[in-house]
């Protein structure tokens, strides 16, 4: 029998920490009538808070706080007094100060930053704590005699900004960003402005005095000001047309190079014999709008990592079990044959087998299944997984880097610099360019020679300078970079600019199952068994409100908020938990924890059953089902009549009839895929010569993430893990991904459409050219005119397809 | 007209100056955050408690 418990509306007091509903009674402080906490976690941190007179941490934003979710564990940051961790750890060190810079993903508004900044009032210890809240890092300095690691982690840690302390840290440089740009930026800037002042008088007739007298002088300083826009800003072209020539390729950059390198020696030519004044202006113009360009095509999300891999996830130390006792080692120097300790909350760090405890393992980071699985004694655990309950003693049998799952990093799609990008259209185009210059070039001194020596050479430079493709080259970024900022508006979140010309391209649309095409949060709720009055199913709703435990969280979702007040609540991790409501004892849990026999049709894979007591009498249990996303049906049938549809799944083939509905008959279902198939899968496929975007999200995904062409990662919070992948998508824009894919396409035809403008220009130039009627004047007039009108065609044009589109 | 050389001199001497100023911003990582500087000074000073 469904159960509905219709939701109230809330009428509940809203904690002051966290704003979570408190329960009726809320837990108040004693003098402080006007304070109300859901919980006594939410208080205590309130309490440290008063104590140390930083309270205006609730007066910047309301309720600021997360719940306070995770239980204290005794040695849980025991590790980092080690030596090997903190000398790994520590960016700075001296026996007077010692400075770190640590990844807080909970910061999310001006009260954390608030609080964090005043750390040192909370910890005389700590000297300064600074937030960089793009980035949520916090760097603390501390004094290494008044305080240690473990009690600033502690710190951070009881007040709910938990860091993120992952193998990925160790031996991490500080995170230092390009600052080469923005030198490059300006000095080009600063010789632009000056180089055009001084050709002002060239510009106008009026001034002809003025040039007579002091041509030469402006001459020779614009060339003094070019130089280092030469040698400084324009650099970059230069070493990415080398790089492509060494690889025997020809990209963008090299007509680009040779244009430069053209207007250039012509420039220092004139000013040397003293014919004009030569195209310093253009020259250093030039370059400053194509590091704008670079720049505009450079935005990155900060707080978004799109190149981790499982040691940003997995823990740095491992409780190792010895003769001697316990001790604290890196997860790095673990071996086979070793025993360790995982308590609750805890990632299982490499393969082992169960010796002692009741495993109960959440996987979802690796495979997206929420519901956490449960292991016996003697059942090898795979590593990734994050135990919840009691404590569990392992044997590992393999070390970290040869497990299951860790293997996968082994493989050579994981060597960066191997991978070959897909070549985007500028480069294509780019070398159809050259060849061209080059032959008008010489036509033109072919033509011109026999009658005019001199004017062949001027001839040939003017065709150098004017089909340098600046315009060409600023159609990509500016159109790629308003889509990125169109995109990142609609939770898809891209690496580069590049992303969006290769999902454009895309034949084949890869997708795993479980947390990708499967929701984990609206997974239905069905009860079976005795009929549970309503007043029942609200005590149910009282005990399972108080647990952390992820089927407990679902439960109370699905049963909605109640009235009841719980008394004599206990846990028994991984077992269930129990309590007394309004007289009633309820528990709730296994099976066995009940007392009752599981009925003889065993769930199958995709349910999971918890079971209810009431009064010491089993009343039936609760199964939950994992449920497809929303709008499934629609998106897939408006993606299968484009793309060539497959589906990876680490599940066995029970869903194969619901499935196929969905993907239709041409699509391809892979059932029981290993991490290392869904690679090979996808490998396989790009060698039919076909472009793959792979759709996951769970660690197991990484290899075919990584592989494909385009790898998009589904993640539910943006903070959370996700692994190395092309793009970051929100789940609630999964819907959008058919009209994403669209749009990517539009932005290709934004580009090609911008490229003929920028063809018309160089038509234009051209043509001036081959008559050597290219004077620095037309130049000067030409090069700004077609630079800009590119940078605000190829934006408009995206921002209309957005529009069109209605991303 | 022998002026305007060291009218150039000095608009060139104050345009390097701006160039340098904007160096050290750069230098000095002010690119590198631009949003948290602006939330930090608001925050005010917590008065201090009375015992």
């Amino acid at each position: 029998m469904p159960l509905t418990a219709a939701p109230k509306p809330s009428t509940q007091v809203a904690c002051t920490h966290c704003g979570d509903d408190c329960p009726d009674e809320p837990i108040q402080l004693t003098g402080q009538p006007e304070l109300h906490f859901c919980c006594h976690g939410c208080k205590a941190v309130y309490e440290l808070l008063a104590a140390s007179n930083l309270c205006g941490y609730y007066r910047l934003d309301a309720q600021p706080g997360q719940r306070v979710k995770t239980v204290d564990l005794p040695g849980r940051f025991d590790y980092l007094d080690l030596e090997s961790v903190q000398s790994q750890l520590l960016a700075f060190r001296s026996p007077t100060l010692a400075r770190l810079t640590l990844t807080i993903p909970q910061m999310h508004c001006a009260s954390c930053i608030w609080l964090l900044e005043n750390l040192f009032k909370l910890n005389a210890g700590i000297s300064e704590s600074r937030v960089n809240f793009l980035r949520k890092e916090l760097t603390v300095s501390y004094q290494p005699a008044a305080t240690s690691l473990k009690d600033v982690v502690t710190l951070l840690a009881a007040i709910n900004y938990e860091p993120q302390i992952t193998l990925a840290e160790l031996g991490a440089q500080p995170h230092a960003a390009s600052r080469r740009l923005y030198y490059q930026l300006g000095v080009a800037a600063f010789g632009f402005g000056n180089v055009m002042l001084l050709a002002f008088p060239d510009y106008f007739s009026f001034t002809e005095g003025l040039h007579a007298a002091f041509g030469r002088f402006f001459g020779w300083l614009s060339l003094l000001l070019a130089l280092p826009v030469l040698l400084v800003s324009a650099r970059s072209f230069y070493q990415s047309a080398w790089q492509g020539l060494r690889q025997r390729y020809i990209n963008l950059d090299f007509p680009i190079s040779l244009g430069l390198t053209a207007l250039f020696t012509t420039s220092v030519f004139d000013v040397l014999t003293q014919r004009g004044p030569g195209y310093f202006d253009s020259f250093t113009g030039l370059v400053f709008f194509m590091l704008i360009g670079k720049w505009v095509q450079q935005h990155s999300y900060d707080a978004l990592r799109f190149d981790r891999d499982f040691t940003s996830y997995f823990p740095v130390a491992v409780t190792l079990l010895t003769k001697a006792g316990e001790q604290s080692v890196s997860v790095k120097e673990l071996q086979a044959g070793q025993r360790i300790r995982v308590r609750h909350q805890e990632i299982i760090p490499a393969d082992a087998v169960l010796r002692r405890g009741a495993g109960l393992i959440d996987y979802s980071f690796v495979s997206g299944e929420s519901v956490p699985v449960a292991k016996a004694v003697g059942e090898v655990v795979y590593a990734g997984g994050r135990q919840v309950g009691e404590a569990l003693e392992l044997e590992v049998v393999r070390e970290v880097s040869q497990g299951y799952l860790t293997q996968l990093w082994n493989n050579p799609a994981f060597e960066k610099q191997a991978r070959p990008t897909l070549e985007t259209y500028a480069n294509h185009v780019g070398r159809y360019f050259v060849a061209l210059t080059l032959t008008l070039a010489v036509g033109s001194v072919l033509y011109w020679y026999p009658k005019d020596p001199q004017m062949a050479l001027r001839a040939f430079t003017s065709v150098l300078i004017i089909a340098c493709p600046c315009a060409l080259s600023l159609t990509t970024p500016f159109a790629m970079g308003a889509a990125l900022r169109v995109l990142g508006r609609r939770q898809l979140y891209l690496k580069n600019a590049a992303v969006i010309e290769t999902l454009s391209r895309a034949d084949t649309l890869v997708f795993d199952k479980t947390g990708t095409l499967t929701d984990t949060q609206r997974s239905p709720v069905r009860f079976s068994g005795l009929a549970l009055s309503r007043a029942d199913a609200q005590r149910v709703a009282a005990l399972v409100s108080q647990s952390t435990h992820p089927l407990s969280q679902r439960l109370a979702a699905h049963l909605g908020p109640t009235d009841f007040v719980l008394e004599e609540y206990a846990e028994i991790p991984g077992q269930g938990i129990s309590g007394v409501v309004a007289g009633t004892p309820v528990r709730v849990g296994s099976a066995a924890f009940i007392g009752t026999n599981p009925p003889a049709m065993a769930p199958t894979e995709q349910q999971t059953r918890v079971y209810v007591a009431l009064n010491g009498q089993p009343a039936g249990c609760y199964d939950i089902r994992s449920q497809y996303r929303e709008n499934l049906p629609a998106l897939l049938r408006e993606l299968g009549q484009r793309y060539q549809l497959a589906l990876l799944t680490g599940d066995n083939d029970a869903e194969v009839i619901p499935l196929r509905q969905l993907f239709g008959a041409g699509a391809e279902l892979r059932f029981q895929q290993s991490p290392l198939d869904k690679l090979a899968y996808v490998e396989a496929l790009q060698q039919q010569g076909r472009r793959v975007v792979m759709v996951g999200d769970g660690l197991n995904d990484a290899g075919a993430l990584q592989r494909a062409d385009v790898g998009i990662a589904l993640t539910e919070t943006l903070t959370n893990f996700s692994p190395a992948c092309d793009a970051i998508l929100e789940a609630g824009s999964f819907g959008r991904l058919a009209t994403i894919l669209r749009f990517a396409r539009d932005c290709r035809y934004t580009v090609l459409a911008t490229f003929l403008l920028s063809f018309c220009y160089n038509g234009i130039g051209l043509s001036l050219a081959v008559q050597g009627l290219l004077t620095p004047i037309a130049s000067a007039i030409l090069m700004p005119i077609s630079s800009l009108s590119v940078m605000v065609f190829a934006t408009l044009l995206v921002r209309y397809a957005a529009h069109r589109r209605r991303l | 007209m022998t002026i305007i050389f060291l009218l150039i001199g000095i608009s060139l001497l104050v345009a390097l100056l701006f160039l340098g100023a904007f160096l050290w911003a750069v230098r000095s990582g002010q690119y590198e955050d631009t949003y948290t500087p602006a939330v930090r000074m608001l925050f005010e000073d917590e008065p201090e408690k009375l015992e």
